[in-house]
């Protein structure tokens, strides 16, 4: 029982990184149908230049620790959405009136771009997070072993996706993203902006992409440029598995998938635990074609 | 007619001879072009005619080349006579794992078909059944020869894979114009309307994947002759997108496009080792440049013609 | 002398000139063939540094054989397919023989091109024992073997006494190679093995193997992968409370494990290696870091790289005693003749199937202050 209980908060907190991602991913392709390959890549670059900040300015030395790394997540979210942005105006609206494959090979091609520029820019080498910004200690719960980072990244993972459902249902601009989700030419006819929504989408998934890319950075301490297609990867598979276009279900999706692994690696084999939790996504998928919580977007009849 | 056929005649005529002058390196460029034009159109008609999100292919791939590897390394049968066993594996393959997920929609289909990949890859790393050597692959595979010539040069392979090509250009473009093609063209278009007017979907659906995979499972057949050691690192997820990312650049649907993808993916990142490490960025900017500059693809299928049809006096022409 | 004869005579000279112009005094050209793109960049990218860096130093004493030495280097991407291309590349510029690759697939795949263009091919980076077991008369490594590494590995466990090992890889041909070869030897000599299983390399999270592995309660684990997992995996089981001992293969050999797993993580760690070049007592070793650190800036961070440059600088001895470029003598010079050639990595010598001979490896471990001691 403990043993489960462990792996179950094993996969909990990596789940929470895999949902995060899974966010943006969601979000995008909810409103232009896109699945945004280079959006792992933009978790990569979060990442690197969350260590960037972090090293050149010593936020955590200037203004302590949870509000310099606030600041830092702050920052990191303005500068990886600005970039998210610059890829939706150069690589995908030239793209948006053309077939949807299209726009898939424009995202890869976008992806190995950005992929080799993180690699010319950074080194191949990989790089290292300072080691004594975040708290070590771990938390004790019913005898098993939580770090308190993990429990932390967990939190605000949580915290962020609450912002953002709350964003999507409660408020004018929530609405708009959501109307343009359904149908982009009737809400043109309803006189809302599309352009400036699908601005705003490019803004806010990337941008919670490179937050995690941060959190991914602070937690593990190692960071290359390759880490972006395996987990983009993942939370691609986790978004569909909570079904793709839904918020909540990209959370779902994502810490199920965590949960997945973890325990398929403690009870099934380490070596084949991605291929189980692939088959646990095709077999849940025979079942609900849609995904966990279906889809949000009106199927065309 | 007679300068189009000029025009076909002459450029075939040059390339055929290109071994000739070329040196043994850009002919085994030639032949990786190749095999990829036969994957490509393999993935084609899976992906263009019937318009099916298929991210999986190398898994196909990988059966065929495994197969062959086997068989060739177990029983010493010759790799040319595994042909029709490599496509029937693979197709037997696709036609299991098809079955349960033919229904699922666009972007669900292509996560599965990523999961099929990603699950095949880990299996063969992790030797499954004992007997394919996880993650050292199996060596030692025989080169392939016709009646008694070994193929061992770059030159040599040439001729064998552009063979091999030709047939398969020949039985995608018959297979195109006909019924079959049709129909799988229809229900790309529309679903509905397709079951409407009598296609079995779902049959039609399961029949372009076994065949597509059964293609491929050949083209793996070949590789594993033309590499004599194959590893799961060939086989994965990337390849599958390679693939992918051909046709569309190329011109999804159509034989031509295929092809000249296939030069354009495998040719561009040979011509860019001129920028040693930015090899590779220079390629994703080219992929997104073409995309956004001829977004059908370069090559875009033409629409259907048909000859005149004899019409009545009076009767309104089709 | 009249004008025929004249200018017969000035045709004679010119011919005689040019014959000797493009027989003798083209570049040499060396060829390098690694990882420059793709996963292992960062290796190919620092073996290109050092062969480059070794390349101008001989120019700069005016070359060998009175020719200049030209590296054209060729990115095999880490993939055997590229690294098939990059072979017949380099096969069509002429290149005089090859060092390279990292990655024991990725070399199989070039072992064929080259062997049948009689190129000689001196690999770096790729310990898996079946390529010297196939006959090539050209191919050599200046890498030792994973067997060798498995026997240190497997003699250091017997003397630190352990008697439940678990034995970690992460599914590459060297890995698993160095597991199963260990896992063999150990068991000979009654130790039991636990648990034996592979992580995905690429991932960040390996607390769910590190909790699997706990529960099987080894006395030391033995991990084959490679730095940036293992200090992952230091990093999280020192967080995880557990201090069990971890021992690491050559792979492990980085100085930026120290820097991902945190000083005190990694303290208490051994490995086996080479010796590193700080290690070296020779005067070559140490001038050359000097160099390279002049040069790039750093020191370089991988043994690999610093075994590639050990290929260029045997291959300028075998030219230079040979006075010949050509693949028999420069291949049968190094079978034979060369012995305890004084390399960055300790003294070299080749055996008839071009394995490196002698005992290569030694144990390190980290201490407090993550410095990478050698243990006697």
């Amino acid at each position: 029982m403990e043993i489960f209980l462990q792996q179950l908060t094993n996969g909990l907190a990596v789940g929470s990184i895999y949902a995060l991602i899974a966010l943006g991913y969601t979000m995008v392709y909810g409103v232009l149908k896109l699945i945004n390959f280079a959006h792992g890549d933009l978790f990569t670059i979060g990442s690197y230049l969350g260590l960037t900040l972090l090293t050149s300015l010593a936020l955590t030395g200037r203004l302590g620790t949870t509000a310099g790394i606030l600041c830092l997540a702050l920052m990191v979210m303005g500068l990886v959405a600005l970039i998210g942005a610059l890829l939706e105006r150069t690589a995908y609206r030239p793209l948006r009136q053309s077939p949807r494959l299209s726009a898939v090979v424009s995202a890869l091609g976008a992806s190995i771009f950005l992929q080799n520029a993180v690699m010319l820019i950074y080194g191949a080498r990989f790089q290292v997070y300072p080691h004594d910004i975040l708290p070590k200690m771990p938390v004790g719960l019913f005898g098993l072993y939580i770090p308190l980072v993990k429990v932390l990244v967990l939190v605000a993972a949580l915290v962020m996706m609450m912002a953002l459902y709350l964003f999507i249902q409660k408020t004018k601009l929530g609405t708009a993203i959501r109307a343009a989700a359904i149908d982009q030419g009737a809400a043109r006819l309803m006189g809302i902006d599309v352009d400036r929504v699908i601005l705003i989408v490019f803004l806010i998934g990337p941008a919670l992409g490179g937050v995690a890319g941060l959190m991914v950075g602070l937690l593990y301490g190692q960071i290359n440029f390759t880490m972006g297609w395996v987990y983009g990867l993942k939370a691609f598979t986790a978004a569909i598995l909570g079904g793709i276009g839904n918020i909540p279900g990209a959370m779902v999706g994502g810490i199920l998938l965590g949960v997945i692994e973890a325990l398929g690696a403690a009870y099934l084999s380490i070596a084949w635990k991605d291929a189980i939790a692939f088959c646990v996504l095709i077999g849940i998928l025979i079942v609900r074609p849609t995904g966990l919580l279906g889809e949000r977007v009106a199927e065309k009849v | 007619m007679k300068r189009t056929l000029l025009m076909f005649i002459v450029p075939t005529a040059l390339f055929l001879l290109s071994p000739l002058v070329l040196n043994p390196y850009w002919v085994d460029v030639l032949n990786n072009v190749g095999l990829y034009a036969i994957l490509g159109l393999s993935l084609n008609l899976i992906v263009g005619h019937a318009g099916l999100f298929n991210l999986g292919h190398a898994a196909f791939y990988a059966v065929g080349a495994y197969t062959a590897a086997i068989l060739n390394t177990r029983f010493h049968i010759p790799v040319l006579w595994l042909l029709p066993l490599c496509a029937l594996s693979s197709g037997l393959f696709a036609a299991v794992i098809a079955r349960p997920i033919i229904h699922l929609r666009g972007d669900y289909l292509c996560i599965v078909t990523i999961g099929v990949g990603e699950i095949v890859r880990i299996a063969l790393l992790n030797n499954v059944f004992g007997i394919t050597g996880g993650v050292n692959g199996i060596v030692g595979i025989d080169r392939p020869s016709i009646f008694g010539i070994a193929i061992r040069h770059p030159h040599e392979f040439f001729y064998l894979i552009w063979g091999f090509a030709a047939i398969t250009v020949f039985f995608f473009h018959r297979l195109e114009n006909s019924r079959f093609g049709r129909a799988l063209n229809y229900l790309r278009e529309d679903e509905v309307a397709a079951e409407g007017s009598g296609i079995n979907v779902a049959h039609y659906k399961l029949a372009c994947f076994v065949l597509g995979a059964a293609w491929a499972g050949m083209a793996g057949d070949i590789f594993a002759a033309k590499m004599t050691i194959i590893s799961p690192e060939s086989f994965s997820f990337w390849e599958s997108v390679l693939m992918f990312t051909l046709i569309i650049l190329g011109g999804s649907g159509s034989i031509r496009g295929v092809i000249l993808g296939a030069f354009l993916i495998i040719g561009l990142p040979e011509v860019f080792r001129e920028f040693a490490n930015a090899r590779l960025l220079v390629f994703g900017a080219a992929m997104v440049v073409m995309m956004i500059f001829r977004t059908e693809g370069i090559l875009p299928p033409r629409p259907r013609t048909y000859p005149n049809i004899e019409t009545a006096a009076g009767e309104g022409r089709p | 002398m009249n004008k025929f004869l004249r200018v017969t005579l000035a045709f004679l000279v010119v011919g005689l000139v040019v014959w000797g112009c493009a027989k003798e005094t083209g570049p040499i050209k060396i060829g390098l063939m690694g990882p420059m793109t793709g996963p292992w960049a960062s290796e190919g990218q620092e073996m290109k540094q050092v062969v480059d860096l070794l390349a101008e130093e001989v120019n700069a004493k005016g070359g060998v054989l009175g020719r200049k030495v030209e590296v054209v280097s060729e990115d095999d991407g880490g993939d055997p397919k590229t690294a098939a291309l990059a072979a017949q590349k380099l096969v069509t510029q002429k290149v005089v023989a090859v060092i390279g690759t990292y990655g024991s697939s990725i070399t199989e795949a070039s072992q064929n091109i080259y062997n049948e263009a009689k190129i000689p091919q001196i690999a770096n980076g790729s310990t898996a024992i079946r390529l010297t077991e196939k006959g090539l008369k050209y191919f050599f490594r200046t890498c030792p073997r994973d067997d060798e590494q498995a026997k240190v590995g497997a003699q250091y466990i017997q003397n630190m006494g352990y008697k439940k090992l678990a034995i970690l890889h992460d599914n590459t041909t060297y890995a698993k190679g160095l597991a199963d070869e260990a896992k063999g030897l150990v068991e000979k000599a009654g130790v039991e093995i636990v648990f034996f299983d592979a992580l995905t390399p690429g991932e960040k999270d390996y607390t769910a193997i590190l909790t699997k592995m706990k529960a099987a309660n080894p006395d030391a684990v033995f991990f084959t992968g490679y730095y940036p997992e293992g200090g992952l995996l230091l990093n999280q089981k020192k967080a995880m409370n557990w201090p069990v001992p971890f021992i690491g293969g050559d792979a492990t050999n980085n100085p930026d494990l120290v820097k991902i797993a945190g000083a005190e993580a990694a303290e208490g760690f051994a490995f086996l290696s080479p010796p590193l070049p700080k290690d070296l007592p020779t005067p070559e070793a140490k001038a050359f870091l000097e160099s390279f650190t002049k040069k790039y800036g750093k020191a370089p961070a991988s043994i690999y790289s610093a075994l590639a440059g050990d290929a260029f600088r045997v291959l300028i001895a075998a030219i230079q005693a040979t006075k010949s470029t050509e693949a028999d003598k420069v291949g049968e010079y190094l079978h034979n003749q060369l012995k305890d050639f004084a390399g960055l990595t300790g003294k070299l010598s080749f055996n008839a199937k071009g394995d490196r001979v002698g005992e290569v490896y030694k144990v390190y471990k980290v201490n407090a202050q993550g410095e990478f001691i050698l243990q006697p």
